[in-house]
């Protein structure tokens, strides 16, 4: 069985890696179009600016959650991570910004540190990471009780940015997953995160370090959720440490979207896109389509199964 | 089983909710009973949760049931709401069970029927409960039945009936365990499921009823803490989060395998009379989750390699169970290593 598998591994490999990606393509797509035919104006440019801003700080998320699940680990503590972020900017980057800039690259530091006990200590990440989460939210609402505080004034004009050309959304998009896919598909860093994901023994014999492997995914992925608490206060305008909670779920149903695996090993920056953008454009259709902002749990949730359900069937044809 | 396997993994929790007692007896000066009595009037209600969210992580790598708290908030609705209409409290819990039930159904679909990883099947199935908790919540003006919280409250010699009775179901859960096929072939599935295939597990019946209890026991806990507290959309929020770490503080491996219900018990004392220790200390709740997460990452931390004494176990069973995509995984680390 496993040979017959491996024998037809060219073309299946290749549908592997990005037939996932594909088919939430074709769903983000689809909701694209759902959203233009409600409402013409959304493909123009400050249309589509509006309507994928809101996507931004996800996508972003989804990439430092995907870096995890790149090495076999799950992060359940990154929503209250970035919420911690938005609570910084809020309150010590506008007073001091050198302590702020500090506390931020301090949160980096503790991803890596977190990340280097659960290898030392052979701790399951999900547990690890689950007892993290109840430490940002503590040091979030030791910062700041109620939602408030206000954005650094560079970052407030970065969130109104409005460039003529193009939507500016997609920058931050575009740039974050080209330089997550230089990272991880381009670089030796990458390749030995990627290892340690698939089968970490090896690369222990290949004289590699496992250790320095785990530390790195996980300082970026800490690097990454910085700068997704970052992109989110400047929409917000302020810090609320339970703003982004809902993350920690969507973000790894967006890497399962995006053609990334709870087995680790496989790294999909642009899949991850993608699925972020399909899972954080629900919002918009709903609300142009008028439907009761209860339900918006509900379609995302239906959305994920379609999607893996359309995945399921595609691979059945294509076999 | 020996003693020294058995004392080994749920030790910790005991011990870790004793440091929290004498803690508090030391601070408040009071009789350390009434303490207990009222740290066991709360803590069923996560040990029911733990139960079932414990079935989940024994069946194997992978598994977990992220759906526990919507079905909580939603079986607190319905189980209100039909008790108003029924006037009969054994059919509104009923009906809060029915409620974790057919969320399980959906998760189950998802898992057996698309092969969609749990976490996501789980949470897939709780984002559509949780939709319907906020319709259900609008305009509810159903109250709960004073019976019910009565019996809820009912502490005869200090003793709460509801820890009685969860006592009695933790029983009965390690008695399913250990007696019947069911539990024997679900710790089967844990330890390996490929062996467990070929040795002629029914597999994927084994999954389907662990999601349901999962399912079903959440949403009796609902039914229970709605009557108990009031039903309101955030009731079952902090129960996922809870439930994981009770399971997995109370000894019960993470990657599967071996399941230890007596060990519930122990962390969820630890966690109620830690928040009964925070109130006491008068800190907010800033502070409360510090100290929750400190406490539990440095109870793991600290007992390491001793919860997962087969280092490795994880990530190898892992492959195992998808052994399609670890080899196309193994090919393209390969290819760019070699280029």
């Amino acid at each position: 069985m496993t040979n017959l598998v491996a024998s037809a591994l060219p073309s299946r490999a290749g549908w592997r890696r990005t037939g996932p990606a594909m088919v939430s393509a074709v769903a983000m797509v689809a909701m694209i179009a759902v959203c233009s035919s409600l409402q013409s104006e959304v493909l123009t440019v400050p249309g589509l600016a509006l309507v994928l801003s809101t996507t931004v700080p996800l996508v972003i998320a989804a990439q430092a959650q995907m870096v995890l699940m790149a090495v076999g680990d799950i992060d359940l503590g990154i929503g209250n991570f970035v919420g911690l972020v938005t609570v910084i900017t809020a309150t010590k980057l506008v007073s001091s910004p050198g302590t702020g800039a500090l506390l931020l690259l301090g949160l980096v530091a503790a991803y890596a540190v977190l990340g280097a006990l659960i290898h030392l200590r052979r701790v399951p990440s999900l547990i690890a990471t689950l007892g993290a989460s109840f430490v940002w939210l503590g040091l979030g609402l030791f910062l700041l009780p109620t939602p408030g505080g206000s954005t650094p004034e560079w970052l407030a004009s970065f969130g109104s940015w409005q460039p003529a050309g193009f939507p500016a959304p997609l920058l931050p998009i575009l740039a974050v997953a080209a330089l997550v896919w230089l990272l991880s598909a381009r670089s030796s860093v990458g390749v030995r995160v990627r290892a340690l994901g698939s089968n970490p023994v090896a690369l222990q014999r290949a004289g590699l370090r496992p250790l320095a492997a785990r530390v790195v995914a996980y300082a970026v992925a800490g690097g990454l959720g910085v700068l997704s608490g970052l992109v989110l206060a400047s929409q917000t305008g302020g810090g609320d440490v339970s703003s982004a909670s809902s993350y920690t779920l969507i973000t790894v149903a967006a890497v399962i979207l995006g053609g990334g695996s709870f087995a680790g090993g496989t790294a999909v920056p642009w899949g991850v896109a993608i699925g972020g953008i399909t899972l954080g454009l629900v919002s918009v259709v709903l609300s142009l389509l008028d439907v009761p902002s209860n339900m918006q749990s509900a379609v995302q949730g239906v959305i994920v199964l379609a999607v893996l359900a359309g995945r399921v069937v595609v691979g059945k044809v294509l076999r | 089983m020996t003693l020294r396997t058995l004392a080994r993994p749920w030790i910790w929790g005991f011990a870790a909710a004793a440091l929290v007692w004498v803690l508090i007896l030391a601070i408040s000066n009071q009789g350390g009973g009434q303490t207990v009595s009222l740290a066991l009037s709360l803590a069923p209600y996560l040990v029911i949760v733990g139960l079932g969210q414990m079935l989940v992580i024994t069946a194997g790598p992978g598994n977990i049931d992220v759906s526990v708290a919507p079905i909580i908030s939603l079986a607190g609705f319905v189980a209100v709401q039909v008790t108003a209409t029924t006037g009969s409290v054994p059919v509104g819990i009923l009906a809060g069970i029915g409620t974790g039930l057919a969320v399980a159904v959906v998760s189950v679909v998802a898992i057996l029927g698309l092969s969609v990883p749990p976490i996501i099947a789980t949470l897939a199935a709780g984002l559509i409960a949780s939709s319907l908790t906020l319709s259900l919540a609008d305009g509810f003006t159903a109250v709960p039945d004073d019976g019910l919280r009565r019996l809820l409250n009912l502490r005869p010699a200090g003793v709460p009936v509801l820890a009685v009775a969860v006592a009695a179901l933790t029983a009965l859960v390690v008695a399913l365990l250990r007696r019947t096929t069911y539990g024997r072939s679900l710790l089967a599935v844990g330890q390996s499921r490929p062996a467990a295939e070929r040795a002629g597990v029914p597999v994927a019946r084994v999954i389907a009823i662990t999601y349901l209890a999962s399912g079903a026991l959440a949403g009796l806990a609902g039914a229970l803490l709605a009557a108990y507290i009031a039903p309101s959309p955030d009731l079952g929020t902090r129960y996922l989060l809870d439930s994981v770490a009770v399971v997995v503080i109370g000894g019960t491996l993470i990657s599967g395998g071996r399941a230890v219900p007596v060990g519930i018990w122990g962390s969820a004392l630890f966690f109620i009379l830690l928040d009964g220790l925070v109130n006491l200390v008068g800190w907010n709740t800033a502070a409360q989750n510090l100290l929750k997460g400190g406490l539990v990452l440095f109870v793991l931390f600290l007992a390491g390699g001793g919860t997962l004494r087969n280092p490795g176990a994880t990530t190898r069973s892992r492959r195992r169970l998808r052994p399609a995509a670890a080899t196309t995984a193994g090919t393209s680390t390969g290819e760019n290593s070699n280029g």
